[in-house]
Formats: C-alpha cells, sequence, structure tokens
C-alpha cells in the first residue's frame, strides 16, 4: 500500500480509537477513588510509526496537526498539541540514539518490532510516551502544587498507555512483512 | 542578509519547533482567558458533526437501559391512573379503604387495587397450541400462580407455573383458556384463539343485533375472574355474517404483538382472593 495512504489511514484510525473508545475510559487509581483519575493515551502512536525518513520539519507538523485534531475533540486547545509537537520534535534524535546505522539507510521502512526488535522499541516509544505524558500532565494542571499525584498520574497513564501501545502493534502492524 | 537566511536554514527545524510550541502555549492560554474559544474547541462544526454521529450511535446501546427506565416509569403511572380509575363513587357503603380527601365526608371509595410489576420476557413461543412465555420474576418477585399479565399494549396472559426466579406464562394463544370480552355498546362474549396464526382471535356468534364496525375495540370484563377489566384485546378487523342465523363472527386482531413481545407486566389484584371465597361457596353446596 502507498505509505501516504497507509499513514492517512493509521491517523484516522488512532484518532477514532483515541477520541471515542480510549477517551471513555476513565480509570481510576485503586486506592484514591476520588483523585488521579488518568486517561489511556494512544494517539502519539502515529509519530510513533512515520517512517524512518520523515524530515524533522514535516513531524513537527504533523505532530501539531494530530494534537489539534485530538485537542479540538476533548476541548483541551493547545495542551496535546504542546506535547506531541515537542515529541515529534525529539524523536529523530532518540531513533539515532537508538538505530545502529543512519536514518536515512533505512529506506521505506518505519519504527517497528521487526525492524527493531522488541527492547529498542520499547524504550523508544517507552521514552516519547512519558516525556509526551508528563508534558501533557504537568500543562494540564500548570502547577507542581500537587507533585505526588501528577507523578501518580503520569505513571499510571504511562502503564495503561504503553498497554494499548503493544496491543495495537500486535493486532494492526503485519509482523511478518517483507522488507521492501 | 545572507547570514541570516544561513542561520534560518540551519535551524529551521528548531525555529518550526519553538514556534509551533509558542502557537500551543497561546492556544491554551487563549481558552483560559477567554470564554468562548472558538478555534479549537467540540463546539466547532466539523467535531460536532462526528460527535453527534457517534452519540447517535451511543442511543442505541442505551436503548435498553432507556426502555426499563420507562418501562418503571410506565408501571408507577398505571398504578396512579389504577387508583382513580377504581374509586367508587356510591354512597355510605361499608368499605375497605377510605380516601383522604380535603373535606370531612368521606364517601370516595377505593376498591380492587392492582400492583403492577416488570418483567423482562426470556422465552417465547407462539407456534403451539398452548403458547407458554417465560419471564424473568418468580416467587422471590412475588409473582403467583393466577396473576394476569399484559403488556404495554394489551392482554398477555396468566402466569400458570411459578419457580424462584422465573415465571411461566399461559398466553391467550391458547385454547386451554378463554377470554370474556365486551365490545364498546355492552355486549359481552368470550374470545378463543384460532390455533392457528398469533395474528387472529375469533369472537363467536355474536348476536345480530350488536352493531359492529371494522375497527372497533374489544376489552376483558372482570367476569371472568382471571383478568382486570378494561384491558384491550384487539380491534375487529372482520365481520362474518352466517347467512342462517344472522349471528355474526368476528376476526380481531389482538393488541399485543405477541412475535416481538419483550416486557410484561405482571397485576396482583389484591381483592382477588376475597372474591374468590365468596363467589366458590355457593358453588361447593
Amino acid at each position: 500500500m502507498n505509505v501516504y495512504i497507509k499513514n492517512i489511514l493509521r491517523f484516522c484510525i488512532i484518532v477514532i480509537l483515541q477520541v471515542f473508545i480510549l477517551q471513555r475510559i476513565t480509570l481510576h487509581w485503586f486506592t484514591e477513588p476520588a483523585g488521579a483519575l488518568f486517561i489511556p493515551f494512544i494517539y502519539p502512536l502515529f509519530i510513533l510509526l512515520l517512517p524512518f525518513e520523515t524530515p524533522v520539519w514535516l513531524l513537527l507538523i504533523l505532530g501539531f496537526i494530530l494534537g489539534v485534531t485530538v485537542d479540538s475533540f476533548m476541548t483541551t486547545a493547545g495542551m496535546h498539541a504542546c506535547a506531541t509537537v515537542l515529541i515529534a520534535y525529539l524523536r529523530t534524535n532518540v531513533l539515532n540514539a537508538l538505530m545502529p546505522r543512519n536514518l536515512s539507510e533505512y529506506i521505506n521502512q518505519q519504527p517497528s518490532i521487526k525492524n527493531m526488535g522488541w527492547m529498542p522499541f520499547l524504550v523508544y516509544s517507552g521514552f516519547l510516551i512519558i516525556l509526551h505524558h508528563l508534558v501533557f500532565f504537568t500543562i494540564e494542571s500548570w502547577s507542581f502544587v500537587s507533585f505526588g499525584s501528577l507523578m501518580l498520574k503520569v505513571g499510571a497513564s504511562f502503564v495503561t498507555s504503553m498497554l494499548f501501545i503493544i496491543v495495537y502493534i500486535l493486532l494492526f502492524t503485519r509482523q511478518n512483512v517483507s522488507r521492501a | 542578509m545572507r547570514n541570516f537566511i544561513l542561520i534560518i536554514r540551519r535551524f529551521f527545524n528548531l525555529i518550526l519547533f519553538a514556534g509551533l510550541e509558542i502557537l500551543c502555549l497561546v492556544l491554551i492560554s487563549h481558552a483560559h482567558n477567554l470564554q468562548g474559544d472558538e478555534i479549537v474547541s467540540s463546539a466547532n462544526t466539523a467535531v460536532g458533526i462526528l460527535y453527534e454521529k457517534k452519540s447517535d450511535m451511543d442511543k442505541y446501546f442505551g436503548l435498553g437501559r432507556m426502555n426499563d427506565s420507562l418501562l418503571n416509569e410506565n408501571m408507577r403511572l398505571r398504578k396512579i391512573v389504577d387508583q382513580y380509575r377504581t374509586v367508587d363513587t356510591l354512597k355510605d357503603m361499608p368499605v375497605r379503604r377510605e380516601l383522604a380527601t380535603s373535606d370531612t365526608t368521606t364517601h370516595v371509595v377505593k376498591y380492587a387495587d392492582y400492583v403492577y410489576r416488570t418483567a423482562r420476557v426470556i422465552n417465547n413461543s407462539v407456534d403451539g397450541v398452548n403458547n407458554y412465555i417465560t419471564i424473568n420474576r418468580g416467587t422471590k418477585d412475588g409473582i403467583v400462580k393466577g396473576m394476569s399479565v399484559i403488556s404495554g399494549t394489551g392482554l398477555v396472559g396468566r402466569v400458570e407455573y411459578v419457580t424462584a426466579h422465573f415465571a411461566s406464562i399461559l398466553s391467550i394463544l391458547s385454547n386451554k383458556q378463554q377470554v370474556s370480552a365486551k365490545l364498546k355498546d355492552g355486549t359481552f362474549k368470550s374470545t378463543v384463539w384460532d390455533n392457528e396464526r398469533p395474528e387472529v382471535f375469533l369472537m363467536k356468534d355474536m348476536p345480530p343485533e350488536a352493531k359492529i364496525k371494522k375497527g372497533d375495540s374489544v376489552f376483558t370484563t372482570s367476569f371472568g375472574n382471571t383478568f382486570p377489566p378494561d384491558v384491550l384485546i384487539g380491534t375487529v378487523n372482520v365481520i362474518e355474517i352466517n347467512k342462517k342465523n344472522g349471528k355474526q363472527q368476528l376476526y380481531l386482531k389482538p393488541a399485543t404483538n405477541f412475535r416481538s413481545l419483550q416486557y410484561v407486566y405482571v397485576l396482583e389484584n389484591l381483592m382477588d382472593a376475597e372474591r374468590k371465597q365468596l363467589e366458590e361457596v355457593p358453588v361447593k353446596k
């Protein structure tokens, strides 16, 4: 399938998943029924799964569009966009640090468990996701007053987000794809 | 100037990043300061349309719960309506219960008291000679053998067997039970099922002088002592006149759609035992 159509489709699927399904799942930290409400976020995965050789300016613009789309559904006006643009900017650096060869050598490939192996992929997605959550929840609360509950929120959301991201990858990406 | 352009080209990504982040922060601060933020909110058109479609879809998943709540509301309203329908305005009768009135004279009296219970149909048949409907209420919910069962639109049947959590209703699609029925002008007779289709009931041998039109409603009476009075059984669909003696045979269309029955009300007649006690004594002697 054409790489553009594929990514546009993935954009739609991920936004619909995030906005219509995951947003409805509000989980409670089990010791505090009223406090530390968190939502799993799967939409940063769109940025994570773009092809290796995507230029940084395109990543930034796509991240901004993705963030604003999610923002307009959740009425959070720029909070998601802010966090997503940040991870879109840092994505190339993280990949450069993790991958053995230069990124331009991976033609027509996208980051996946097959290309990178389990551990590097988990480090790559985990680092960017936790950064995204940290920025998002900090902007959301806009203070470090309740630092403990903020960290709890980030941690709990991170665990559930990673769970959903792994499930998404196992479900929706072909594991034995031939290297085109 | 050339150096400036070179710097921009060199740090283009960083500048773009900073610009976008500043744009985000501006959006956030606007949303926090202004009341009606029109740029990025779920009130704008595209998102609004999508949310509308989603809530349309959600509605279907909520239909069951909505139906249940409406059923409970109906039960409550029926109970209230019943209180006013079964008011006896005869004076000075030795009566069971007096209604509280604003003035001191207590001549309005209530008897025949029905308790409504809601139930969901979990098994249903329309093809047998005697058709039974299973509901998810039993003795633990106060269901007793012999209670009459109605649906939102009309008569359904009578409770036949009860276990702790379930009850089996003999529906009026049965040749075991006849329903005492009356027309609007007061002619009463009993209806029977034609044993074939759940859409047809018969009222045989109606007197020739009864003026019956197509579309007339047929109600239950209290004579049969099994069903509450004035529950709709069905409407007259076809009138057949016997040429020999002029008697009319009516084909009724039942008010209840037995094929798609989902919810029923089970009626408990609080005065039933007393009435049976009174009426059965002369028969035994």
